[in-house]
Parts: structure tokens; sequence; C-alpha cells
């Protein structure tokens, strides 16, 4: 599920923007510090795997059938960071090449798939990914990644007051809860299926992964309190963003505002750019 | 396939080809803010964008047809949530959502199709986006294709063998037998990105990409990036000032 442009509302789509790109600076540069820079190629061909993994169809019922979405898999696979490095490359691309999700609203995109449902789905593998409960925790990350970027999802729209109905809503939750079983179902028959082939495929969690566990725990709750706060109280949000928009008549203002906005963004992550090439350097 | 027509469009031999990639990402955030905050008359304002989008695919030799069609993937996406808007009372929100997503994706459409995609990224690392991202989505553009057929003759293996076959497989069977597809697509990508590594080390890849000819900002480039982001701000301010 990609937002494209037009769906969300200015000060969403920005926040977001806002949210994903230091977010994602910070994920390419642990993923660095794990993978020498010659061993992008590793990279870029699993991004390319899981573009190829969605043409095979799982059959799950009466004449349907899903596939991998694959944000758990290449936590599990590739380690989270990298993992979030290359799922934000694939909806670049997706973005970029074929039209699916919007440019403005990539930074929303990003943020609910390549960082939130990265982390959140990594969070029970690295709880419980060593114990007797290694199955059922791989099953409850893809299922968790789903899940956490949908409600993101939903939330964003709702807070772009998107007019959703009440039984639209439950409709899409029932929807949203079936789809993350069948990636946890999917992921769980992958990992295993990748075990036969090759033990080591699957990573063994990390003994200390502070910040991972703290943005995967961040996710998960962010996603929760934001669903059910979006779809009680989006007006909540309405009176904060009224402040700084003032008035509709005045276009010219908000559209200021927006180019400040974006220019302000862009200026932040250059500079988070610099300090973090610094430092490498350093 | 979808990248052979997008391949082919995006080296083609225009002025709108020609102009720096910076300029015309430059030229595509300020139409995406401009489309994006616009509030009122959007009736009047989107054909207006849409006659300068229009005008762009002309210039550039690109066949406005299936330009057309191709932007309306964000149909399906954007129709069910237009549809529900429709029917709960607010069919301005409908239409401005059909609207702004339709030219939002043909303008990006615009830019992809008169940019190659390595001349893309090159103008994203330009303006700053990490280098580390950017050569990880090249190298993904790059397999991109390549894997696909890889999953798609594995595919058609599995059919060869019977995998249609309905009565033959209890569901949970299939099921395994998909995921180990997937595991298969896996190992092999997995290996066939270690030779590509031991290929490119072998070749004396140290971790960036040479460019073979360095961007160049000529004053073409300056006026076009004016010029593009000039027309779309005055489209809404005659739109805004009709009302």
């Amino acid at each position: 599920m990609h937002i494209p442009d037009g769906f969300l509302s200015t000060p969403v789509w920005a926040a977001m923007d806002a949210a994903a790109l230091p977010a994602v600076a910070v994920a390419v540069r642990r993923a660095q510090r794990s993978f020498e820079d010659s061993r992008i190629p590793l990279l870029g061909v699993m991004g390319a795997f899981v573009f190829a993994a969605q043409m095979i169809n799982f059959p799950v019922g009466v004449g349907t059938s899903s596939h991998l979405v694959g944000g758990a898999l290449l936590a599990f696979t590739l380690g989270p960071a990298p993992a979030c490095v290359v799922m934000a490359a694939i909806l670049a691309i997706q973005s970029l090449v074929f039209q699916d999700g919007g440019m403005l609203a990539l930074g929303a995109n990003v943020f609910n798939m390549a960082i939130a449902g990265v982390f959140a789905g990594y969070l029970p593998y690295h709880w419980f990914g060593n114990g007797p409960w290694r199955r059922p925790a791989i099953f409850a990350g893809g299922a968790l990644s789903v899940l956490v970027s949908a409600a993101l999802a939903l939330t964003e729209l709702l807070l772009s007051h998107t007019p959703i109905p009440r039984a639209a809503l439950g409709l899409s939750g029932v929807v949203f809860l079936v789809s993350a079983a069948l990636e946890g179902a999917i992921t769980l028959a992958v990992a295993q299926s990748l075990e036969t082939i090759q033990p080591n495929f699957i990573r063994k969690p990390a003994a200390r992964r502070y910040a991972s566990v703290t943005l995967g725990a961040a996710a998960v709750l962010l996603a929760a309190v934001g669903v059910v706060f979006a779809s009680t109280a989006p007006d909540g949000i309405e009176k904060i963003t009224r402040v700084q928009a003032a008035d509709p008549t005045t276009w010219l203002g908000k559209a200021e505002a927006g180019l400040a906005g974006v220019a302000i963004i862009y200026a932040v992550c250059l500079a988070i750019g610099r300090v973090v090439t610094r430092h490498r350097s350093a | 396939m979808h990248h052979v027509v997008l391949e082919r469009w995006s080296r083609g031999a225009s002025p709108l080809h020609r102009r720096d990639p910076r300029a015309k990402l430059f030229a595509l955030a300020v139409f995406l803010v401009t489309l994006a905050t616009a509030r009122r008359n959007l009736v009047i304002l989107a054909p207006l964008l849409f006659l300068l989008l229009a005008a762009g695919l002309l210039r550039a030799r690109i066949p406005l047809g299936s330009a057309l069609v191709r932007a309306g993937v964000v149909f399906t996406f954007t129709v069910p949530f237009a549809i529900i808007s429709y029917l709960t009372g607010d069919p301005a929100r409908a239409s401005s959502m059909l609207l702004k997503s339709y030219l939002s994706a043909l303008a990006v459409l615009l830019l992809v199709s008169t940019t190659p995609v390595p001349a893309l990224l090159r103008g994203f690392e330009a303006v700053g986006a990490p280098r580390f991202l950017l050569m990880v989505a090249q190298f993904l553009y790059r397999y991109l294709f390549v894997i696909s057929e890889e999953a798609q003759h594995m595919r058609k293996a599995a059919l060869a063998r019977g995998a249609t076959a309905r009565a033959t497989l209890a569901r949970h069977a299939k099921f395994q037998a998909a995921a180990g597809a997937v595991g298969a697509l896996f190992a092999r990508s997995y290996g066939r990105a270690e030779d590509i590594h031991r290929a490119m080390l072998a070749r004396g890849f140290s971790g960036r990409f040479p460019a073979a000819t360095p961007l160049r900002f000529a004053r073409a480039d300056a006026f076009f990036a004016a010029l593009a982001a000039v027309a779309p701000v005055l489209a809404r301010l005659a739109a805004e000032r009709v009302a």
C-alpha cells in the first residue's frame, strides 16, 4: 500500500518527510558500519530479490493469493539497518520508475514500511529469536511489520482528513489483520526453506542492539497510539495545524510555508549528512 | 515489459533530455509542492498544469497517449478512496484526490522518461542524498529485471512440472512449494550478488562509481529551471485570480 501524492495534507507529508530523512540517514550510517562500501551489490541485488519475489504467488484460499512483502525477512537475513536501507531504495525506485507511491509522500511511505515496518518486524526476533520461541518470533515479526506499516498509513490518511467511514475502517482493520497473518506465515515458511538451503542465511539476533530495539518499540507504540488517536480525534491535529496555516485565503503564505518547510528539511538533512561524513572520515 | 519502454524514452534526444538532472529535480519539486498545497479552483488549475506537462511530453517526443495511460496506475489506489469521498458527500475532495494524484504521477513520469535512472540518481546525489542509499538503488535497478526474469523462469518451470494441476496438491503443499521457490530465489540472488561483487573487485571497484561524464550545469539549465519553476506558480496565480 503505497500512498500517492494528493492524499496527505501538507503538514502530514512535510512532517513525514522530515521524520523519514534523518532516520534513513542514521540507518545508512549503521548499515555502512556493518557492510563496507564494496558490498553494496549485495544490498542492491537483495532489493531486486524482494521485487521479484512478489511475482511468486502463495495460494491462501478461495481463488486468492498473496505474496511476500519482505521487510521482516530482510531484517532477519541482512540485519535491521541494512534492511531499512534496502526497503528505502525499493520504495524510491517504485515511486520513481513505476509511479507506485508519490514523491512528496515518499517520506511517509519510507517511514511506514522501511523504518517502522522493518524495526517493528525485527523486535520479536530480537527478543525471542534464539530460544524455543524462535518460530513464533519469526511469524510475529512478519505480521508485526505489515500491521505497523498499515496502521501508520491509515493514521496518516485519517490525519489528512481522508474520509473513511466507520464501516470501511472496521473492514480495513480486518484486512490488515488477515494480511499481517499471511505475511507472518509466508515469512516463516520462507525462513524455514532458507534454513534448509543454508542455515546461516538467517542471522542470529545480535546481543546488544539497543537502538534497533528502541526504534522497533517506538514504531509499534506510535502505530498503536496513532491509529486509535486518529480514528477518534483527528481534530486535535487539525487544531494544531490550523494555528500555523492561518487563513486559507492567503494561499501564498501557505505555499511559502510549504516551500520553506521543504527548504528547512533539506538543510537539516544536508547538515546531518555533513556531520555523518565528517565523522566517518575522521 | 515496463522498463524497456521507459528506458527507450529516457534515452531520447530532445532539449528536455539534455537538461541537467538537478535542474529537472528542482522543477519537479516546485511543481509537486505547488500542486500539493493548492486548495481552491483546482478545476481551473488542473487543466493548466496538465497542458504544461503535456507540452513537456510532446517537446520530449514521448508518445503522449501511452504516457497518459501509464500515469493512470495511480488510479488503482485513488479511485476507491475517491468513490468513498464522493459517497460520503465530499465530491470536491474526490476530484481533488484524482486530479492531484494523477498530475503528480504524470510529472514524475515526465522526469523519468526524459532522464535515464543513473543520471537521475546522480542528480539526487548532487542535491545531498546519501551516496550509499543511491548506490543500493542503482544496483537494485540494474538487477531488478535480471532477478525478475529468473523468478519468471522459475514460475514457468514450476508450471511445466504441473504446479497448476489443482487436484494433485493440497493447498498446504502448494504454500510450501511457493515458500521453497522464494527461498531458492533468495539463495540464487545471494550467490549472484557475491559473484557480481567478486567480478567488480576484480575490475578494481573501490566502492564508488566513477562518473563517465561530469554533471555540468549550463546556462540553458538555469534558464530551464527558472522557466519550469515559474510556470506552475503562474498557472496557480492565474487560477486563483479567476475566482
